[in-house]
């Protein structure tokens, strides 16, 4: 009995001690992969500040002609920090990006649009531009802000004024509507309504998820879509290989 | 030589007690030894369906876990990158096609295995009317073909099949399969796969403007009753039980949505893949749902 005991002993000394060297060996793998992870997060950010510093040549002429107009779409929890927004803003008018739409959900930079547009040198709200030279500056940065009630409640009051207009006019008994309801109608509805219907090549998306968090849908049929992250740890490298990117993008448009 | 070894073994044990240190000391969690022996179990029998399930309410696919209860319930793809994935293999477009519907069958049958209600694909947009004749009409028959010889496999499977678009350019005998194939499954209830041809989002917005008009015509709502949910309820993914998708994965590294889904992709999470659709295979579908898994959404509002 004594050599069964000895035996059954022996035998739960050595799976606890194989437990703790899987154990072991399970937290080495995952600290090896950590570690690529962060040598990939160091490699990153080093990669970034050379950009913003200038060292990288590939970076440093970026044809913005073809970034006529750039949305970015904030995380309500990060658009409580204007000054980041700001900070944003500056970096996008130095690379030289002339027109910004600014998106959160809940609309709290439209409420801060006099702050952001008092603190950023040269801005001016896009329908003021074409109006009076109301801005000195010669390449004035157009904002616009946006928020959810732009995109599906615009499209319904859109709607709206489409089937007013529809049952107040004078048409054919079996007209179904194929010559009323048709893209260029709801765009002038929209405008009608007070809405930009201009699509914008490049869309920002700064916060934890990436989705684009209810910006108006009728705008983004081609447009590109860039999750850059936390705004509170974005980067003007990052920012500049984002629209550097982009504009080495071909689309074929489905054809 | 007994003390050489003894002294490499004393050296191993310090690194990975020190490895041990530092790994609780960031706060790393590691997964523990039981889920270590769940992953070498996996790996041994890789192919058998039967270890996809190892406890209750969860999944053991590959090296990470993938819990039931944060699977979305509706996953769309925009199926992109066939032709790019035929040049590289050296195929003409058409097998490019033929491999890109394999793979969504699969794709459609690892989803709904994994516990996802509903998938939608891109399989053809309006503006691909636009690309060359010859290779439409391929795809067109490719849609028809596969449509029509799957029919018994849906139904074994018990998975209802909807087809969304404007149908009106189609070919007559595809309309007449699909008309078939939606007939044959549609009293399936637990998996649902659209497939979107001729699919535009612009266009499905104003024809649910012009279904209102039409409604409203013949007196069954008001002009006041116009509202973002009747909106919703007149789009083509109105048959569906989930009409907005929760994940929209993207293949071949292109980054937009293409007119796909325009309202209903609001607060959905996108997933962008680097590799082209044929080549989007099981371990590419675990690390878009552990991408989704992994986020916090909030739907706009603060949590």
């Amino acid at each position: 009995m004594d050599l069964n005991q000895s035996m059954r002993l022996l035998s739960s000394w050595i799976a606890q001690i194989g437990g703790l060297g899987l154990d072991l060996l399970w937290r080495f793998i995952h600290l090896v992969v950590s570690l690529w992870y962060i040598v990939s997060g160091i490699i990153e950010a080093v990669e970034s500040y050379a950009i913003s510093l200038g060292l990288n040549k590939k970076y440093s002429s970026i044809n913005i002609e073809k970034l006529r107009c750039l949305a970015v779409v904030v995380d309500i929890e990060e658009a409580r920090d204007v000054s980041k927004v700001i900070e944003l803003l500056q970096w996008l008018r130095t690379i030289g990006v002339k027109q910004v739409g600014l998106f959160d959900s809940q609309g709290l930079l439209k409420k801060s649009k006099d702050m952001i547009l008092g603190t950023v040198p040269g801005s001016v709200l896009s329908e003021e531009i074409g109006e009076k030279n109301s801005s000195p500056d010669q390449n004035p940065l157009a904002l616009e802000f946006i928020s959810s009630s732009d995109n599906k409640e615009a499209v319904m009051k859109a709607a709206n004024i489409l089937l007013q207009d529809y049952l107040k006019s004078s048409r054919p008994e079996n007209d179904k509507g194929e010559n009323f309801f048709t893209e260029t109608h709801l765009n002038e509805a929209l405008r009608v309504v007070g809405e930009n219907v201009h699509a914008p090549d490049l869309l920002l998306v700064y916060g934890p998820i990436r989705s684009h968090l209810g910006f108006p849908a009728w705008r983004l049929r081609y447009t590109e879509i860039v999750h850059m992250g936390s705004l509170n740890y974005m980067r003007y490298g990052s920012l500049l290989k984002a629209i550097h990117k982009f504009t080495g993008v071909h689309q074929n448009y489905g054809t | 030589m007994l003390s050489l070894l003894s002294s490499l073994l004393s050296l191993l044990f310090v690194f990975l007690i020190s490895c041990c240190i530092i790994t609780n000391h960031f706060s790393f969690r590691p997964l523990s030894l039981l889920k270590l022996l769940g992953f070498i179990k996996f790996t041994a029998s890789r192919d058998d369906d039967n270890n996809y399930k190892r406890d209750e309410g969860t999944y053991v696919v590959g090296e990470e876990e993938l819990q039931r209860e944060l699977m979305p319930r509706h996953v769309a793809v925009i199926m992109d990158g066939n032709r790019r994935w035929a040049k590289r293999e050296g195929l003409l477009t058409s097998q490019g096609h033929e491999a890109g519907a394999k793979r969504l069958i699969d794709f459609s049958e690892l989803c709904f295995k994994l516990g996802i209600h509903t998938v939608s694909a891109f399989a053809f947009s309006t503006e691909n009317w636009g690309r060359h004749k010859i290779e439409v009409k391929c795809l067109m028959s490719l849609i028809q073909h596969y449509l029509k010889s799957k029919i018994q496999y849906f139904q074994r499977e018990e998975t209802r099949v909807s087809i969304i678009g404007n149908l009106t350019k189609i070919p007559e005998s595809l309309r007449q399969t699909i008309h078939e194939i939606e007939e044959a499954t549609k009293s399936y209830k637990k998996k649902h796969l659209v497939l979107a041809i001729d699919y535009s989002g612009r266009l499905d917005i104003l024809r649910a403007c012009k279904s209102i008009v039409h409604k409203s015509e013949t007196g069954l709502i008001r002009e006041e009753d116009v509202d973002e949910a009747l909106i919703e309820r007149e789009l083509l993914t109105n048959s569906t039980e989930f009409p907005s998708p929760d994940l929209l994965i993207r293949t071949s590294g292109e980054q937009r949505i293409s007119n796909f889904f325009l309202w209903q992709l609001a607060y959905t999470e996108l997933f962008f893949s680097p590799v082209h659709w044929p080549d989007f295979d099981k371990d590419k579908l675990v690390e878009a749902l552990v991408s989704y898994q992994r986020r916090e959404r909030r739907f706009g509002c603060r949590v």
